[in-house]
């Protein structure tokens, strides 16, 4: 499974990279290539190649706001969640959301 | 609707931009700089800094309702967004104007892009000439005739009942603002009730302010304190890992982030919610009844010397910490053994996953 993903919540300073961070290592422990870019108040970091969103079997994105670069995604697969659901449980986001893919 | 959505876009973006001026503004006041009036008779840096801060703060209005707007229509949001909070800020209609004024221009926009339909040829005119002139026009005329006046009393009417406020009532109000601003540790209760202290602020009503800096930076020092408390009297309470998430709680507090006490709340929810909030409501009820006021809304510790009673605020942070530390110190259970080995698998929290939408 190979995931990229955008993460951008209200400050910009805290709970943005906090979720980069827990997506990331739940994505590597479950086996997944995945790759998250940060839309922070100090602008956009790990921005995502187009190599890597054409590769991407889903996008992931844990946004509180709206981010920009959003017709990136135009025609893949989007999931969208709070920030704060990506925090409290990771893992479980990620096997909901690869369950789902796999029974459609 | 998504309105907690759109609402949370202009506050990302409005941030730096009232950190910025309220800086600009304390500088400027205590070099002993005053808004300028008249430009033709020359006038000093301090002076400069204060009448920048002060245009920054007017700016506020237009950037929230152009946010807004962009948020729900895209670009062509942002010109009659901008539109629709300058007359929010030059009627007095202020930050709650400019919020409206951003929602009702976002629909509007996204509404006249969806339904405009013209010839082939004049498809370039829709976003260049149409789109901006008919939703800055009926926008215009709504917030001038319409929307603005009620929200300019209803403004009036809350900043004189929050200045009319006397004794208990100020404690209770600061109570109530410190207890919520700290209960979820930068989560949606808390950002209400931020909200509703930058909107004040920019009503000039700067006390709530001083109350949101105090509760956002009592949990982090209570927990310290706790925890401080736990090695010189050798009760152990805390964990090796929640004891690493303390050191690094603490700088984070220092600079008004919460949100580094949120890895021991997860663990520990009821004890860490109680002990923070009732520690925060006593030092905003402190705060409020003394008339702490602070012209900056964001940034710890370091815009203490801005505030019209930087000791009084003080006082108020060290007992609302001392509070909350000690209801922590009493109240929390030894770590058993078994906790210590929990911790390592990272325990996630049972969450509702079933309405995941993928598009």
């Amino acid at each position: 499974m190979k995931i990229v993903g955008v993460a951008a919540c209200t400050s910009g300073i805290a709970h943005t990279y906090i979720a980069r961070e827990k997506v990331m290592k739940a994505a590597q422990s479950l086996g997944y290539e995945i790759h998250m870019e940060t839309q922070g108040t100090i602008g956009t970091e790990n921005e995502l190649t187009p190599a890597q969103i054409e590769a991407a079997d889903f996008v992931l994105l844990v946004v509180d706001i709206k981010i920009g670069g959003r017709e990136r995604f135009a025609g893949k697969k989007v999931v969208e969640v709070p920030t704060n659901t990506a925090i409290k449980a990771p893992t479980k986001l990620l096997q909901a959301v690869v369950d789902k893919l796999q029974a459609s | 609707m998504q309105l907690k959505k759109h609402a949370m876009t202009a506050i990302s973006y409005m941030l730096p931009l009232v950190v910025a001026a309220g800086l600009l503004i304390a500088i400027g006041n205590l070099t002993g700089g005053s808004q300028i009036t008249n430009f033709k008779n020359g006038y000093s840096i301090p002076s400069a800094l204060t009448t920048l801060g002060v245009w920054g703060m007017g700016l506020l209005a237009p950037v929230i309702s152009a946010a807004i707007a962009y948020s729900i229509a895209d670009r062509p949001g942002i010109a009659p967004g901008l539109l629709s909070g300058i007359i929010s800020y030059n009627i007095g209609a202020g930050f709650l104007g400019g919020m409206l004024g951003g929602f009702l221009t976002g629909w509007l926009v996204a509404f006249l892009v969806k339904y405009i339909k013209v010839p082939k040829w004049a498809e370039g005119l829709v976003p260049m000439m149409i789109i901006p002139l008919l939703s800055s026009l009926i926008m215009g005329i709504l917030m001038f005739f319409v929307v603005g006046q009620p929200i300019v009393w209803a403004t009036n009417a809350l900043t004189s009942f929050l200045n009319s406020m006397q004794g208990s009532a100020r404690f209770a109000f600061g109570a109530i603002l410190g207890g919520m601003a700290a209960f979820d540790f930068g989560g949606p209760v808390n950002k209400v009730a931020s909200l509703f202290a930058d909107g004040l602020l920019l009503e000039g009503v700067k006390q709530p302010e001083a109350v949101k800096i105090l509760a956002s930076m009592v949990p982090p020092f209570g927990v310290t304190l706790s925890w401080v408390l736990s090695k010189l009297f050798k009760h152990k309470i805390y964990t090796q890992e929640e004891e690493d998430n303390i050191k690094v709680a603490f700088p984070m507090g220092i600079v008004m982030i919460t949100e580094g006490v949120i890895p021991l709340a997860a663990v520990d929810l009821i004890r860490m919610v109680v002990a923070c909030s009732i520690g925060a409501a006593v030092g905003g009820g402190l705060s409020m009844t003394w008339g702490v006021e602070s012209p900056v809304p964001s940034g710890g510790l370091f815009i203490v010397p801005a505030m019209n009673k930087p000791l009084l605020f003080l006082v108020a942070l060290v007992i609302g910490s001392v509070v909350t530390g000690l209801i922590l110190f009493a109240w929390k259970k030894v770590p058993s053994k078994t906790d210590e080995k929990l911790e390592t698998g990272e325990p996630e929290e049972d969450i509702n996953l079933d309405d995941i939408q993928i598009s």
